[in-house]
């Protein structure tokens, strides 16, 4: 059986527009079986996949000897989604190996976010990871993997200041709206389902002193719940359009299968408004506004990646930061190259082997200098008799590692583990509480 | 004196229309504020200018092609100085200035030295008439630049072109209010401009209207911005329209300056023979 080989394949924001992220984007409730289904793929050992706005990503632990895994991996994607395998190739991306893991404590750290430093990118991964580890289609090798990336961005989060200035897009949002309203004092908002993106763009509308925020979702409690912490208005979810022309800035973030908000509609709701202009904020992925409303007049429709346009313009000083944490980075990926290195079996015999034979010398000598009677026969005999222990308990062991079925893998981490052979300079510090 | 004056002026509106062009672009503040202390430099110097050739004439110097273009520009930067004092437009500022230089630069090739009014010219009307006109006229100007400024901003934010100098750009609605401001305020200083001019051409002439194209041209503007006020108030036209018929307006008045002054001189023209 081959050796391990980790690869990330995938599209996020830096390869493929929101137009095709949102068309192989996971719901919570598709992952469990779809990580079942790819772990079915012929030579794919772990899979976790991470599904946000910005990013669908399948981390996978694969064989080696898979020739071409990153085309299964985006083949399955493709089919999974129902993607034509031609539309999807241009935005697909593959890392392999090291570079793999770099992208995974870039991704993790918040490196490599639309707004770099955001925080929310740390806790999505971790859901995505749970639910992975739940599905069982993590293994040794990603927990190691996902463990490492925690421990890492909390080095980054704690000794750069990489965070501390992060921009997010839900602020950005918020400047733009000043750059078409003059003030938001007499200004009505409207969220359109509640995610943690768009509560935040409220929050920080509420801080500029919009005067109300209306709060609709699909179920009307949630709508309840996150209205009364802005102090906003609840409405049902089949009242939207009566409230819609109430809304100067609309916050879209639910998700849908279809636009909630389209030209036609727009139209209908700016002439109640008497042309007052209306700024259209699509946080959702798949989006929920018709892209066509931005052509309409007095509209203005920003969506994430134009957003994220927005935010790379403010960057510039957490550039610095940025360097810094791109050292960590690179140290550890280093560091965790390594002992992913040493996760194989010949070498792992090798040393509990080493490791064994070093304990039995080390108590062979103890016991033959109590002895007072040193013959050569003695000694003989009780190197013989301690080898021969020593062999046979190790047999089971060492046969077992060798062996070629899966499980073998799992093993190897945890014989590394029971023999206390991590690499020294490992310190653990991420393992679960 | 009053050329020497003149020069500083253009000099300073064309080195402020730089300064606040750069204030677009970059992020430090300072080229706002020296970009307005020059642009006043240069309206205080266009200032003294107008008034060193009133004295040496002894009449307003508001009559001839030269004077009127020049008195025109100086009252375009003065509203807008006043403007700025309350709203910090900036942006609006790297329109308007640009704007006045190419006016006072046009005032040059008309200039001639101070001459004689005839005497029926000496009526108390006249200034009064064309303050006024021109008052509405520079408001109009400054209407003209808001919405320049709103389109190109509206453009811009329409386009998702996002950079530093849409942080520099008011807001879109602060640029409608203005615009429409500007109007409401226009639009009665050109009715005032018409009726003091009737009650002038009464008076100087014997009769309140001559058909003139000056005269027609100020009565289909009237007409426009009533309309464009109307449309407003009534049907809430606004942005992107308003600002794009403010401008055929604004470009109308220059029309009127053009054919007024320079194809058909008659009284508007300073020929009053």
């Amino acid at each position: 059986m081959g050796r391990d080989a980790l690869i990330i394949v995938g599209v996020n924001h830096r390869t493929a527009p929101v137009a095709v992220r949102e068309r192989l984007g996971f719901r919570p409730d598709e992952l469990a079986p779809t990580l079942m289904r790819l772990t079915g793929v012929e030579g794919v050992r772990e899979a976790v996949i991470v599904s946000t706005c910005n990013r669908v990503e399948v981390i996978a632990s694969v064989d080696e000897a898979l020739p071409q895994a990153t085309e299964a991996i985006g083949g399955f994607l493709a089919a999974d989604r129902n993607v034509a395998p031609a539309d999807l190739a241009p935005h697909l991306f593959a890392h392999c190996g090291r570079d793999a893991l770099r992208h995974l404590f870039r991704v993790t750290s918040s490196l490599d976010s639309m707004v770099v430093g955001e925080p929310q990118i740390l806790g999505q991964v971790k859901e995505h990871y749970e639910e992975a580890s739940q599905a069982g289609t993590s293994g040794a090798v990603l927990h190691k993997m996902f463990h490492r990336a925690f421990a890492v961005a909390k080095r980054v989060r704690t000794e750069t200041g990489i965070a501390g200035k992060a921009v997010s897009v839900a602020s950005v949002a918020v400047d733009m709206a000043r750059t078409i309203f003059e003030s938001l004092n007499d200004k009505t908002a409207m969220l359109i389902g509640a995610g943690e993106m768009s509560e935040l763009a409220a929050r920080h509308l509420r801080a500029q002193g919009i005067s109300g925020i209306i709060v609709t979702t699909r179920t009307f409690e949630h709508a309840v719940e996150v209205a009364r912490e802005f102090g906003g208005m609840p409405v049902p979810f089949d009242r939207l359009v009566e409230y819609l022309r109430l809304a100067d800035v609309v916050i879209g973030s639910t998700s849908v299968n279809e636009y909630v908000v389209t030209p036609t509609l727009v139209q209908e709701v700016l002439r109640a408004r008497r042309q007052r202009p209306m700024f259209f904020i699509d946080m959702g992925v798949p989006r929920n506004f018709d892209p066509a409303i931005n052509a309409l007049a007095n509209v203005y429709l920003y969506d994430i990646d134009d957003l994220g346009v927005a935010v790379a313009g403010n960057v510039d000083d957490r550039e610095r930061e940025s360097v810094r944490a791109q050292a960590i980075v690179e140290e550890e990926v280093e560091r965790t190259w390594r002992w992913f290195g040493a996760l194989e079996v010949v070498p792992t015999i090798v040393a509990i082997r080493e490791k064994v034979e070093a304990i039995r010398q080390r108590e062979l000598e103890k016991a033959l200098l109590s002895l007072k009677d040193q013959a050569p026969r003695h000694r003989a005999l009780l190197d013989a008799l301690t080898s021969s222990i020593v062999n046979k308990i190790l047999h089971a062991p060492i046969s077992s590692l060798k062996s070629p079925d899966a499980e073998a893998r799992d093993l190897l981490a945890s014989a590394r583990r029971l023999f206390d052979l991590e690499p020294p300079a490992d310190d653990d510090d991420e393992e679960p509480s | 004196m009053e050329l020497e004056l003149l020069k500083i002026a253009l000099a300073a509106y064309i080195l402020a229309a730089g300064i606040l062009g750069l204030h677009l672009v970059v992020l430090h503040p300072a080229p706002r504020v020296i970009g307005l202390s020059v642009l006043l430099t240069g309206f205080l110097a266009h200032g003294a200018s107008i008034a060193a050739r009133s004295a040496a004439g002894g009449y307003v110097a508001v009559t001839t092609e030269y004077e009127a273009l020049s008195f025109f520009a100086w009252l375009t930067v003065g509203v807008y100085l006043a403007v700025e004092l309350r709203y910090r437009l900036p942006a609006v500022g790297a329109v308007v200035a640009p704007l006045a230089f190419g006016v006072t630069l046009g005032a040059f090739v008309f200039y001639a030295g101070v001459r004689d009014l005839p005497p029926n010219l000496r009526s108390a009307w006249l200034p009064v008439h064309i303050a006024l006109a021109f008052l509405g006229n520079a408001v109009l100007a400054l209407a003209c630049c808001v919405s320049l400024v709103y389109l190109v901003h509206e453009r811009q934010l329409k386009e998702k072109r996002v950079g530093s100098v849409m942080r520099r750009m008011p807001s879109l609605e602060a640029l409608d209010q203005l615009n429409y401001r500007a109007l409401a305020c226009g639009f009665p200083l050109l009715t005032l401009g018409i009726i003091t001019g009737a009650l002038w051409g009464k008076h100087s002439w014997g009769h309140f209207w001559s058909w003139e194209e000056r005269e027609v041209f100020s009565l289909i503007l009237w007409f426009l911005y009533a309309g464009l006020l109307q449309a407003r108030l009534v049907a809430g036209w606004r942005g992107r329209r308003l600002a794009t018929v403010t401008i055929i307006g604004f470009a109308v008045v220059f029309a009127s300056f053009v054919f007024g002054h320079v194809l058909f001189p008659g009284k508007h023209g300073g020929s009053f023979d």
